[in-house]
């Protein structure tokens, strides 16, 4: 199979970029250090393409009525300009992707979705448009993404975009670079303060390429996957899949049950709950993925979906997924890594704490 | 890419390193596979007393996002190992072939004949991934 490149595979090549196969895609996985990379978003800014992931725009009086029936989470409530997390869900309330919605202006919605999932998504969306009056396009071959993440995120995009006005976290506008229009979204996916930038590929070119000129460090998506995990945001095909709802993956506060109606909420309703993801941290020995996690009488109650080593706190973290009836009273986990336990300990909070405002 | 591969050394190809003296060999991993592994955070070799099998996994190195088998080089008991490497694994990416691992008395030198010189080590990095 041929791997899709974005239109900034010439500038990883330049820099050095480790690229994997991913999604379908040919991407940077690392420039030069993942712990430099995840070390430069926490404490400076760092730059991650992901033209990759997926675009879909609604636009028409439906707009909104459209998407708030098709997910989870209040779309309709929210007010212009404010971007929305959430999961899509089937009928029977398995998750089929998460998504952030966009809510550029009254009658106008951008999804942006993951990109492994663009053909389903988009497959499925389509076939609930019916009765809407609204258009339904896949805009994804037309934009390329940058995320620019980090402390140093809004002090380098300031001078460069059109009216950057001090935006608020989980918000959108519409903006320009030099001649080229922007949506500028105040999103991201490590938990630090930062921008996600969408916008034609010749545009992003050369908005990386003025970055490069700005000490913002190229990141690729190894550290991406240790950021994001170390706020613990869930990522599709891990903590998240067609197997399991909302409530499996502790998403309760994105299902509005309050909503009249969306896809899925009969199925959602009860709240029916087979797992409980739990977050762990190893003083020795570092989690991975299909790691099975054991109680105190060393019985498997669940799986590591995903794990790493903090970069910040320099020790193993992982997420696991726990059958609900096996949750253990005495709060003792242990991993087994290489047929050997290893004592976790459960926390409550997200590992890190992103600086996000 | 360019990568240190000393001469005086034997090699696997699982990229470990064996240094040759009398009948003890000292493992390490190569500068190749280091620079391949990334950021090395952990490490898990067996304690003195065990016994390793040629070919045979003996342990684990661990960079942030991935885990590789340690593969033996030689078949003998562990006399040494390298604490030090062991509580700070990343002394592997400074120095590949300083921070060697464990120490290993070879039961049959004869075993030694299979492992690769530099020439040929450097061949075989050329022409796989």
């Amino acid at each position: 199979m041929t791997l899709f490149r974005t239109h900034l595979y010439e500038e990883h090549v330049k820099l050095g970029a480790k690229l994997v196969p991913f999604a379908g895609w040919e991407m940077p996985v690392q420039y030069t250090s993942v712990k430099d990379e995840a070390l430069a978003v926490r404490n400076d800014v760092g730059v991650f393409d992901v033209s990759h992931m997926g675009e879909f725009f609604v636009e028409g009086k439906d707009a909104e009525k459209f998407v708030d029936h098709l997910v989870t989470n209040d779309i309709l409530g929210a007010p212009v300009g404010k971007a929305v997390y959430s999961p899509l869900c089937r009928e029977n309330g398995t998750v089929i992707d998460d998504l952030i919605v966009y809510k550029l202006a009254s009658g106008r919605v951008l999804i942006c979705v993951n990109a492994s999932n663009i053909d389903k998504d988009f497959q499925w969306m389509k076939s609930k448009h019916q009765g809407f009056d609204c258009s339904f396009t896949n805009k994804s071959n037309e934009y390329s993404l940058l995320a620019l993440q980090g402390p140093r995120a809004f002090s380098v995009l300031k001078p460069l975009l059109k009216d950057l006005s001090d935006i608020e976290y989980y918000s959108v506008v519409e903006s320009a670079y030099e001649n080229h229009k922007v949506i500028l979204a105040r999103t991201g996916y490590t938990g630090e303060d930062g921008f996600e930038i969408f916008a034609s590929h010749d545009c992003i070119k050369a908005l990386w390429q003025k970055m490069m000129t700005l000490k913002v460090t190229p990141c690729g998506l190894a550290s991406r996957d240790v950021l994001r995990l170390e706020v613990c945001y869930p990522l599709y095909g891990h903590e998240l899949n067609d197997e399991v709802n909302p409530f499996d993956a502790g998403l309760s506060w994105t299902v509005k049950l309050s909503k009249t109606n969306f896809i899925g909420k009969a199925a959602l309703a009860p709240k029916p709950t087979r797992f409980k993801l739990v977050k762990l941290t190893l003083d020795k020995g570092i989690p991975r993925e299909g790691y099975p996690v054991l109680n105190s009488k060393n019985e498997t109650v669940g799986i590591v979906t995903s794990g790493t080593m903090s970069v910040v706190l320099n020790k193993g973290v992982a997420l696991a997924r726990i059958d609900i009836d096996k949750v253990p009273q005495d709060e003792v986990f242990l991993v087994d890594i290489r047929q050997k336990p290893y004592a976790a300990q459960l926390v409550k909070k997200p590992f890190v704490t992103g600086g996000h405002k | 890419m360019a990568t240190n591969i000393p001469q005086n050394l034997k090699y696997t190809k699982e990229h470990e390193w064996a240094l040759v003296e009398g009948d003890t060999v000292t493992i390490g991993i190569t500068d190749f596979a280091q620079s391949a592994l990334g950021d090395i955070v952990f490490l898990e070799v067996p304690d003195v007393g065990s016994e390793l099998k040629a070919g045979a996994t003996f342990g684990v190195v661990e960079s942030i996002k991935s885990v590789s088998d340690l593969y033996s080089p030689v078949t003998g008991e562990v006399v040494t190992k390298n604490s030090d490497v062991e509580g700070s694994p990343e002394k592997i990416n400074s120095d590949a072939y300083g921070a060697w691992l464990i120490k290993v008395k070879v039961k049959d030198q004869n075993e030694l004949k299979n492992l690769l010189t530099a020439d040929q080590y450097q061949e075989f990095c050329n022409t796989s991934h």
